[in-house]
């Protein structure tokens, strides 16, 4: 009873208290955010409830996360505020046992705790019925399932949360330790698991580690079709059930060590150091006799000398005071030496891309270490966060030693006291700044890189992010040293980061009004800061006049003495506002304004600021006005010639144009539409016969031009124009990162006028279109579409198909050199300008770009087989410290011109082939006809060290070259199987060809992994897919299945023949459709079945052996017999799985051991095509050989998403 | 430097009157604040210490308004508060240094030679390289009292500093502040008689935020003479007494009950006369016998 009783008081006690509810307040306002934020678009999309099961049950166990930190404080209160607040002689000794004083503390603090969590239902419930939500997304109501969520997730992660932070807070004595058992909690759960996928790689070893059923939630509704998302009920099935069971044993067992270790006693300090060396406790007597020597000690008679120097000796002594505070604190040093051991541990095995290692160049390690002030989706959020909570340290350091009266009335000014702190505080930012420097270059090193850059590393770590941490120290220190409670300037400045993180998010976007932020700067080694410094600077300088703004505001309110109330508080202020203060803060106010104004002007005057609304509201609007003129008749472009001035040091482009009309259409054409580039000045526009403009929104960007006389079907017609780009001032947005004195690259799309009404402009997201009362349309024109033969013109969207003439003039400075499509004719040196004429040998495509930089240029000359074409020049534009990968680069060029000259006739663009490096950030390559372009990330790819031995980059440049051979498709569903999946499939062949069969497996290896593109099941068959797994991943393997199951050959003449009769690029383009009428012609009957289920039907083979097992003969053979099992199913678009019969040839294999690290299997001892129906199968052969594995398709080559169970290790019998 | 305060209210934000128009005039030298708990010593205290606003009424040091010239009545303070702790993993010496940086010794040797002597007189000169954390409650008191002493202030305010200290380590402390009081204004607050009788050349008495008496003791005991009476009786007749006569304390005195009594003439057989204290003079204000709670007689 006596347990009741304590569980009562505390139960009251905590319940009466502000700080038990604002955690409630808090986590139902995250949640409702949350839902919000995160699964609105979500389910507007993707077409599940906003309120389904699924999502409460996610929201639920994210939120108890939030909560884990949020609602710390309850039981370290319930568990320590005895001994805290001196009271534990008087509840020590008192007849109550240990299981009643801690069970009642326990258990009230787990039922406030489950209070507090009724939180995350109510934010749900409130984020779906309160104004703003669809009608269409909301469900019915269903409290099963909020019950679920709270029972299954919240209610045992109350539990073993509350269980770990209650026995640290008992142990540990202290309330704080309920938030150092929290953040032990979430770092043994979320390290734990991260290790495991570091380390072993596969997240289901982590599962025992799931404290919180994050992961288990995950692997459980993984499979869940868009209906079971919006309806299935979260159930507690075994997984769910074990992992549960298993922690909420481990929160028991912690209450149990809690119970076995506590004692009623008095605690004695026993330092940790105290076991080691034993000091002798300090003890000075004092001497018995009264008017003893002491006295007679005289104390110099030294006052204080007050001026300027003693306030900087103060400073600096408030300065290394905290900072050592900081350094030596358990948040401290410590902490941050181990966040940056951690990352120099890390980071060696995150510099790859798609399993390819990456060279640590340091401009690339530097963007590991860096993030801007306002981007929540780092890691290093938890800087600004260990700022916050060290200054609210710092404020509160001498106040909670008990020094606060003294030191408040020592006089020290308060602005001394203010920023003596703050120095400390950056003190120990500089420190941390040392120790990321240091775990990049150990980085480096570990990496056996050894061009350091320690310069740049110095500029960008202490020049650029420091300056933003400091702001964020100014503004945390202002907070905690204003707020007069401590839990309260904790949350004040931890709502104040949240806003800075988020306020994009809530619609506010113009850097002027977030604190801290600013354009982003960037650095690469091909652009160096570029233009980015200026801009970022402009902003820092505004942010660091509010700071000093701020800065006085602190010296006016900081908490001195004893006063709480805000009134005797302002009154102080008044006291405060000495001459020397309102001099600061009309200095302070003066650069505000005068930095703001220059800003503002600079963004909002000079150029066009838009907020992210304003531009989803002319995008309709220009859908609402012109969308009435999509698909008129328009004359399609046929050539262009242009003259381009680049001058990189002003960062200007001039360009004077002219295109050549050509009326392809059966109408005549009395209006001309033309849609001038947003974001550049298109002038003189002139049509070479009468016409007036009619129509010249500037706005939206549209011109009308009436012809005097239409132009008739067959006609032509010029178009000149001029187009300007030059920024004027800076952006809110910052530079144009391809503008700059180093490096200028533009594309046609960006910049040139286009003709006709652009569909490419609308709103094109669900939401947003609703938002803005569009009716909802198709992303892509379907492939019925384009049977019935509407104009896919393939105009918009994804790209030109039009084949134009092309020529151009391009000048730029001495040094560098201009790149542009087709073959260099000339190059002249004029007025101490370079000059370059370009003019492609065949037709390209109306997507071209420019680049201007010092390049170093390899040139070499391809010489096709006789009779297969011209000459080819390959040229590679590169940055001169980025030729690591040149040769390799080169290689794969040479193959795809060998291979693809073969299988799909002669290069199709001429005598030239150019790769250009640009200044695009990723990593990734692009192609248009004659040019491929390839990121500096590209450059980085470093395959000599990939531990799979595959040549990623060779891949990708095959890739790239096989879309030069890319036939012109039309924009309508199934064209990535045109595109992407005809590149992969040709670059497939490059690869197999140069570096033989064991290499493509690898990369086949590489496809079938789950990383970066997972593989998609429910959806269309891939005639008409759009997605990336259908481009990428299933579209090749199609077209390679069939080229296993017939011969390449037959698939390649397919190929050849499509290309054939679209290469012109004239209406109509080529659909998937007749693609797949070429398979069909080329493909033997027996195969039909097999090409239908590839492409027209979305089929997975469920393809698993079950066993296998061997059995040496007398003859000294090896007889092996496997147990399969074969299935094959269609899955539709919602995710449900038709079973189809099946009966084809499928190969069986039996290998030796593997004798090569990497490779898959041993020597092939057995690979024949047996003819499997659905179910299961025992199959015997018989091998030479003792066999190591053995199973049904063992390369994967029909499409299974299963990668693991195909074959299995065979069993020995004796 | 003379200390004035004029007409000083100040009523928390509970309802609690601390201060109720207290006027005082505190001279060079020891002055002694006597009161019981609760009386509003620690405000009136801090008030004078910078670091809580009055309501009303103004306070002068000198030519300096304490009210106002915070920064500047800081630059001569001293102040030792009720209750104080201390950075438990720093030594005496470094953060009686730091403090002296925060106190205007600006000058690394001065500081250095200032601490030393402040660690000596406080006589923990042999401790000063131990942690804070390790002394005891007498050491920490001491450390308390050199912070105070730092920079030779104009003011000393010390507020119940006897409280935790064993008898020697009192009577030394008494004897360390008795020095300061030669050259600068000591207030000391206490609700223990014999701090102020043994140390104070003026002294106030202070009860519900109300002044009661301000006199020298030693002329208040002067005054007291002839009034205050002593008898012993047994412990049940208390009651009886306490009704026809003033009683102003009792205290048990081997087995009986020992009580003194307010009154100008013989209160009647049995007492005698007592030689009077200053413990009388305090129950008698207290009792509002003399001072200002002057009982309608």
């Amino acid at each position: 009873m006596k347990l009741l009783g304590i569980f009562r008081f505390e139960l009251a006690y905590q319940a009466r208290r502000l700080s038990t509810w604002l955690p409630f307040a808090a986590l139902a306002v995250i949640t409702f955010l949350f839902v919000r934020g995160n699964f609105l678009a979500d389910a507007l999309y993707a077409d599940f409830y906003l309120n389904s099961p699924y999502v409460i049950a996610v929201v639920t166990v994210f939120c108890s996360l939030f909560w884990l930190l949020l609602g710390a404080g309850v039981a370290g209160e319930v568990a320590a505020r005895d001994v805290e607040a001196g009271m534990h002689p008087l509840t020590y000794t008192v007849p109550v046992r240990k299981a009643e004083h801690l069970g009642g503390r326990f258990l009230a603090a787990f039922v406030l705790n489950a209070l507090v969590l009724l939180a995350v239902p109510l934010g749900v419930v409130l984020a779906v019925y309160a104004p703003g939500v669809d009608a269409e997304v909301i469900g019915p109501f269903r409290p099963a399932a909020y019950l679920a969520a709270y029972g299954f997730f919240a209610l045992p992660n109350a539990f073993i949360a509350t269980a770990v932070q209650f026995s640290v807070a008992t142990l540990g004595r202290r309330a704080i330790g309920s938030y150092l058992g929290s953040v032990l909690l979430f770092g043994v759960v979320y390290g734990g698991i991260f290790a495991v996928m570091l380390f072993l790689r596969r997240l289901e070893y982590a599962a025992p580690l799931d404290a919180f059923a994050h992961l288990t939630l995950f692997d459980v509704t993984l499979g869940w079709t868009p209906i079971e998302k919006s309806t299935r009920l979260v159930g507690l099935d075994g997984r769910l059930l074990w992992r549960r069971l298993l922690w909420i044993g481990i929160g028991a067992g912690a209450l149990a060590f809690t119970y076995a270790r506590f004692r009623f006693a008095h605690h004695a300090p026993r330092p940790l150091w105290g076991r080691l060396a034993r000091r002798r406790p300090a003890h000075a007597p004092t001497p018995a006799a009264i008017g003893d020597a002491g006295s007679a000690i005289s104390v110099p008679q030294v006052r204080g000398a007050f001026g300027p120097a003693l306030y900087a000796r103060q400073t600096l002594a408030i300065a290394g005071e905290s900072f050592r505070a900081i350094a030596k604190s358990r948040a401290g040093l410590v902490v941050l030496a181990v966040l940056a051991a951690i990352t120099a541990r890390v980071l060696p095995e995150n510099l790859e891309s798609m399993g390819t290692p990456l060279l640590p160049r340091t401009e690339y390690v530097l963007t590991f270490l860096t993030a801007p002030l306002t981007d929540p989706m780092t890691p290093w959020v938890v800087v600004p966060l260990l700022v916050i909570l060290w200054a609210g340290e710092l404020v509160w350091r001498e106040r909670e030693a008990g020094l606060g009266e003294i030191t408040d009335a020592a006089p020290v000014p308060e602005w001394v006291l203010f920023l003596g702190k703050l120095l400390g505080l950056g003190l120990v930012l500089v420190a941390w700044m040392a120790l990321l420097a240091l775990a990049g270059v150990l980085v480096q090193v570990q990496m056996g890189y050894t061009r350091f850059e320690l310069g740049l590393y110095l500029k960008v770590l202490f020049g650029l992010q420091l300056a933003e941490y400091l702001l964020l120290a100014v503004l945390a220190l202002v907070i905690q040293g204003v707020v007069s409670q401590k839990y309260l300037g904790h949350l004040a400045a931890l709502a104040a980061y949240a806003l800075i993180l988020f306020a994009a998010r809530l619609g506010v976007g113009h850097n002027l009004l977030v604190y801290g932020s600013a354009p982003d700067w960037s650095y690469t080694d091909m652009r160096g800061f570029g233009a980015s410094l200026a801009p970022w600077l402009w902003f820092m300088l505004y942010w660091g006049a509010w700071a000093l703004l701020l800065a006085v505001a602190a010296r006016l309110l900081w908490v001195r003495g004893l006063e709480r109330g805000l009134r005797t508080r302002l009154r102080l202020a008044r006291g405060r506002l000495t001459r020397p203060t309102v001099r600061a803060a009309a200095v302070a106010a003066g650069l505000v304004v005068a930095l703001g104004g220059f800003v503002f002007y600079n963004t909002n005057v000079l150029n066009e600021y838009r907020s992210a609304s304003e531009v989803a509201g002319r995008r309709a609007e220009y859908e609402r006005r012109y969308g009435r003129y999509e698909g008129i008749p328009q004359p399609r472009l046929a050539g262009v010639r242009l003259r381009v001035e680049i001058h990189p040091r002003r960062r200007a482009v001039e360009i004077r144009g002219t295109y050549h009309l050509v009326n392809h259409t059966a109408a005549a054409i009395d209006s001309i539409h033309l849609a001038p580039a947003p974001g550049v000045e298109t002038g003189s526009v002139r049509l070479h016969r009468p016409a007036r403009r009619v129509v010249a929104d500037d706005v939206l960007w549209h011109q009308v031009y009436a012809l005097e006389s239409p132009l008739q079907p067959g006609d032509s017609l010029r178009l000149s124009f001029t187009v300007r780009a030059e920024p004027r001032g800076f952006r809110n947005g910052g530079a144009n990162p391809f503008m700059t004195p180093n490096i200028t690259y533009f594309r046609s799309q960006e910049w040139m006028p286009a003709i006709g009404y652009q569909p490419g402009r609308e709103l094109f997201k669900p939401a947003e279109r609703r938002a803005h009362g569009l009716p909802r349309r198709p992303m892509v024109p379907s492939l019925a579409a384009a049977g019935a033969g509407q104009d896919i013109t393939g105009e918009t969207g994804m790209g030109g198909v039009e084949r134009i003439a092309f020529e151009a003039v391009v000048g730029t400075d001495a040094g560098q050199t201009a790149v542009a499509p087709g073959a260099l004719r000339r190059t002249w040196t004029e007025r101490g300008r370079r000059w370059f004429h370009y003019a492609a040998d065949a037709p390209i495509g109306t997507e071209y770009a420019f680049f201007s930089a010092r390049y170093a240029v390899h040139e070499e000359v391809w010489t096709p087989p006789a009779g297969s074409g011209q000459p080819v020049t390959i040229q590679v534009y590169h940055h001169p410290a980025h030729a690591a990968n040149l040769d390799r680069m080169l290689r794969s060029v040479r193959a795809s011109l060998d291979y693809y000259t073969r299988a799909f006739g002669p290069y199709p663009h001429g005598r030239i082939i150019r790769l250009v490096e640009n200044p695009g950030g990723g990593i990734g390559a692009h192609a248009e006809p004659t040019t491929i372009d390839y990121t500096e990330g590209f450059s980085r790819f470093d395959p000599d060290q990939d531990p799979r031995g595959l040549d990623l980059p060779f891949a990708i440049i095959a890739h790239e070259m096989a879309h030069e051979w890319g036939v012109p498709y039309a924009f309508a569903e199934g064209a990535p199987l045109l595109s992407e999946s005809f590149a992969w499939y040709a670059a497939m062949g490059a690869v197999e060809e140069a570096y033989g069969r064991e290499h493509l497996e690898r990369l086949r290896r590489f496809f079938r992994q789950p990383q970066p593109i997972p593989p998609i099941r429910q959806s269309v068959p891939l005639l008409r897919a759009l997605d990336p797994y259908a481009a990428y991943r299933k579209g090749p393997f199609a077209l390679y299945a069939l080229s296993e199951y017939m011969g390449r050959e037959r698939v390649d003449v397919a190929w050849r023949r499509l290309i054939a009769k679209h290469r012109s690029g004239a209406p109509p383009l080529a659909t998937s459709l007749d693609l797949y009428r070429e398979l069909q012609a080329v493909t033997p009957d027996s195969l039909r079945t097999l090409l239908h289920d590839l492409f027209a039907a979305n089929t997975f083979w469920e393809l698993e052996t079950e066993r296998a097992t061997a059995r040496r003969t007398a003859a000294g053979a090896w007889q092996v017999t496997l147990r399969v099992k074969a299935r094959k199913v269609t899955v539709d678009p919602a995710g449900r799985e038709t079973e189809v019969p099946m009966d084809e040839w499928i190969p069986i294999g039996v290998f030796a051991p593997t004798e090569r690290q990497g490779a898959d299997f041993g020597r092939t001892l057995y690979l024949r095509p047996h003819r499997i129906r659905s179910g299961q199968h025992t199959i015997t052969v018989t091998v030479p050989r003792r066999p190591s594995d053995a199973g049904i398709d063992p390369y994967l080559v029909l499409i299974d998403t299963e990668r693991f169970d195909n074959v299995e290790e065979v069993e020995i019998e004796r | 430097m003379e200390l004035q305060i004029r007409g000083v209210s100040k009523t928390y934000p509970n309802g609690v009157q601390a201060l109720k128009d207290v006027t005082l005039t505190i001279p060079a030298g020891m002055y002694g604040l006597l009161g019981p708990n609760g009386a509003g010593k620690s405000t009136l205290m801090r008030i004078l210490a910078t670091l809580q606003e009055p309501d009303e009424g103004t306070v002068h040091l000198g030519e300096l308004d304490v009210v106002r010239q915070k920064d500047a009545v800081r630059q001569t303070l001293g102040y030792l508060p009720q209750e104080f702790g201390v950075y438990p993993k720093v030594s005496a010496e470094e953060l009686l240094g730091h403090f002296a940086l925060l106190k205007g010794i600006g000058d690394r040797r001065a500081r250095r030679e200032v601490v030393e002597a402040l660690l000596r007189q406080t006589n923990l000169w042999e401790v000063r390289r131990q942690k804070l954390g390790g002394y005891s409650g007498g050491m920490k008191q001491r450390f308390g009292v050199a912070v105070a002493l730092l920079g030779n202030p104009g003011l000393m305010i010390v507020d119940e500093p006897t409280a935790g200290l064993d008898p020697a380590e009192r009577v030394r402390f008494l004897n360390l502040l008795g020095e300061l009081g030669e050259n600068s204004a000591v207030i000391l607050s206490t609700h223990i008689v014999e701090d102020v009788s043994e140390l104070c050349t003026r002294m106030a008495i202070i009860d519900r935020g109300e002044i009661l008496l301000e006199a020298e003791p030693l002329g208040a005991i002067e005054e007291m003479k002839g009034r205050i009476w002593r008898r012993v009786i047994e412990k049940g007749a208390l009651a009886a007494l306490e009704r026809e006569h003033a009683v102003i304390s009792t205290r048990l005195l081997g087995g009986n009950t020992l009580v003194h009594v307010y009154s100008p003439a013989q209160p009647g057989p049995g007492f005698e006369a007592a030689e009077p204290d200053l413990e009388d003079v305090y129950f008698s204000t207290m009792a509002g016998h003399i001072g200002r709670r002057r009982m309608p007689a």
